[in-house]
């Protein structure tokens, strides 16, 4: 824009939501109401809310999808409120909470179609499908001719996900992608999900009804009420140290000190002494201090020797992650 | 869906392999083998000369084929555009009247039409229209439909106008239940062709037709043979068109 006006966002926000409301014809309470968020550049946000609370609606105001009855919707510093939605999907990579993909094309043709779209050229089109499938985790020559129905229901979510990364958008926006996918399958997804973005670091607004999802993977969460009150929007360890209110602190469930072990990692704990020679376990400064304490107790023992990442080994004891577990409060991760 | 969307024929009901074309041939061999021994008087042998009997199917051929034709080209387009958002008020009466149109007799819409228009081979074929573009048009309006939403949203989602959706994702998948419509067109349009020796277009209801006006039981027969044998060919025909143009996939 030529002309900022004085609600022009800085630059590291990406996505900016301004009084952001939608009433669907015929109904007469608001799905989504006077919404305002900004979500920073290369940042992984995480809506979590019961069902009906209005966070599809919300995903897809962001693509226009769903045109806003009230608001205004910045990204990457444009004003998109009323520019062409056709274009501005291409920009956009969404993968819908039905996954969508288009039975009567292959993987490669449902993967290539926003290259199609964007002109690309055929080799172009070719190694960008090979590449994204890799990513995925699929092999593009067991792959790439198949047709959706001889997927498995995990398959067809990642070629939804490769799908949504062809165009390499700037942002992504995720419907509960991992919906439909047994527990086990899905916690590898989700890691392989956590790898991949280290990789490419979109911005991402990724939707689901899991608190625990959302404490994995999201940098911050938005965690909403009815009506798409947004009730906290803060870092996973925040969320699990100081809740705002007890809304949040029911949405979050039981247990959060010590599901806040699982978001801290043996590296955030500081001190440790020399290492003993006896039995004591081995963990990495990568471990989280779930996965650490874990091994202890498996063990029968409470020390530990911290080896690996360069830093020389140290000693941690139980008592060292208690305190530490107990001091970290809603500092990022 | 209305009640009334669901008289139907199944999409991709499958080819019954060769039995179909193999009887339509039987019955004809058969019939001509009859001809060929059987003692014909002066008008049996004159309506049931070769060149009579192809002059009469031709005729009914050509009827068929371009009825069918017209069919597809006013009852798809229109199919699509009631099933568009913005003619979502219209889909339902406009289904409703054409529903109503069907209880009509083919033989009344003729008759009609003959006496308020004139005969020959273009009313013909307006007739056989009229009475045949409610399957086609209903079974597109249902194709159209019944393609999951979530596919289509997808592709609007990756920034496919709605032509590009149109073409690409919702007419490919509603193929199947098109072609089942066109293919029951096609077979009303062989029965209902033969009424069309009322309005002066010929074709192989002017053989049944004259043997019942002379009471010559074997032109009739003829004239029915011919009828069923072509039905049977013609379904046999669609159904092929029908497995080459379903997408692979589905
Ligand atoms: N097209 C529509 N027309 C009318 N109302 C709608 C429409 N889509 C959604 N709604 C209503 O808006 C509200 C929010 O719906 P939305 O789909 O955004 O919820 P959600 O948070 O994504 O729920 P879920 O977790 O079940 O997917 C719901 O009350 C829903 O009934
Ligand atoms: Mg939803």
């Amino acid at each position: 824009m030529t002309d900022p006006t004085p609600s022009t966002p800085p630059p590291d926000v990406m996505i900016r939501l301004e009084g952001l409301a939608k009433r669907y014809p015929g109904q007469s309470a608001d799905a989504v109401s006077a919404l305002s968020m900004d979500i920073r550049r290369g940042e992984f946000v995480v809506f979590v809310g019961p069902s009906g609370c209005g966070k599809t609606t919300t995903l897809r105001m962001i693509n226009r999808l769903v045109e806003p009855s009230a608001g205004r919707i910045w990204i990457d510093g444009e004003d998109v409120t009323d520019v062409d939605p056709d274009r501005l999907r291409r920009r956009i990579g969404y993968v819908i909470q039905q996954i969508g993909l288009i039975p009567h094309m292959t993987v490669a043709q449902n993967v290539g179609l926003v290259p199609r779209l964007l002109g690309w050229d055929k080799a172009r089109i070719r190694d960008r499908v090979d590449e994204l499938l890799d990513l995925v985790g699929l092999d593009p020559a067991v792959f790439r001719d198949r047709y959706p129905k001889q997927l498995s229901g995990g398959q067809q979510q990642r070629v939804g996900v490769a799908r949504a990364l062809a165009g390499d958008p700037p942002v992504m926006l995720m419907d509960e992608p991992f919906g439909a996918i047994d527990p086990i399958t899905r916690d590898r997804l989700q890691d392989e999900f956590l790898k991949l973005q280290e990789r490419i670091r979109k911005t991402i607004v990724f939707v689901t009804h899991d608190i625990d999802e959302a404490l994995k993977l999201g940098d911050r969460i938005a965690i909403f009420g009815e009506g798409s009150r947004l009730a906290q929007f803060a870092t996973p360890l925040e969320i699990l140290s100081a809740p705002a209110d007890d809304y949040v602190r029911s949405f979050v469930g039981s247990g959060a000190a010590i599901r806040r072990l699982g978001l801290l990692r043996v590296a955030d704990i500081p001190g440790g002494g020399t290492p003993p020679s006896d039995g004591a376990v081995r963990v990495t400064e990568d471990h989280t201090v779930y996965a650490a304490l874990e091994k202890m107790l498996e063990s029968g023992t409470d020390r530990m020797v911290v080896g690996g990442n360069g830093r020389g080994e140290r000693s941690l004891t139980l008592r060292d992650l208690l305190l530490a577990a107990a001091r970290a409060k809603g500092e990022p991760r | 869906m209305s009640a009334a969307d669901t008289v139907t024929v199944e999409a991709g009901a499958p080819v019954r392999g060769w039995a179909l074309p193999a009887i339509a041939v039987t019955l004809v061999a058969g019939m001509f083998g009859y001809l060929h021994t059987a003692h014909l008087d002066s008008i049996e042998a004159r309506l049931l000369a070769t060149d009579e009997i192809l002059a009469r199917t031709v005729e009914h051929v050509r009827l068929v084929a371009a009825s069918t034709a017209a069919v597809i080209v006013i009852a798809v387009p229109l199919g699509v555009l009631l099933t568009r958002r913005r003619a979502r008020l219209l889909a339902a009466p406009v289904l409703a009247l054409a529903n109503a149109g069907q209880a009509i007799p083919s033989i009344g819409v003729l008759v009609l039409l003959a006496i308020l228009f004139d005969v020959g081979f273009a009313m013909a074929v307006i007739a056989l229209v009229a009475y045949a573009a409610l399957p086609v048009l209903r079974n597109t309006m249902i194709g159209l439909r019944q393609v999951d939403r979530s596919v289509i949203d997808a592709g609007r989602g990756m920034g496919m106008s709605p032509l590009q959706v149109l073409l690409k994702i919702e007419l490919p998948l509603a193929v199947p239940v098109m072609i089942a419509g066109i293919r029951i067109a096609l077979i009303l349009n062989v029965g209902v062709a033969t009424l069309a020796t009322y309005t002066n277009a010929g074709g192989l209801g002017s053989l049944i037709e004259s043997g019942i006006v002379f009471n010559r039981m074997p032109v009739l027969m003829t004239g029915s043979v011919l009828t069923v044998a072509l039905a049977l060919l013609v379904d046999w025909l669609a159904g092929l068109t029908e497995q080459v143009l379903r997408p692979r996939g589905l």
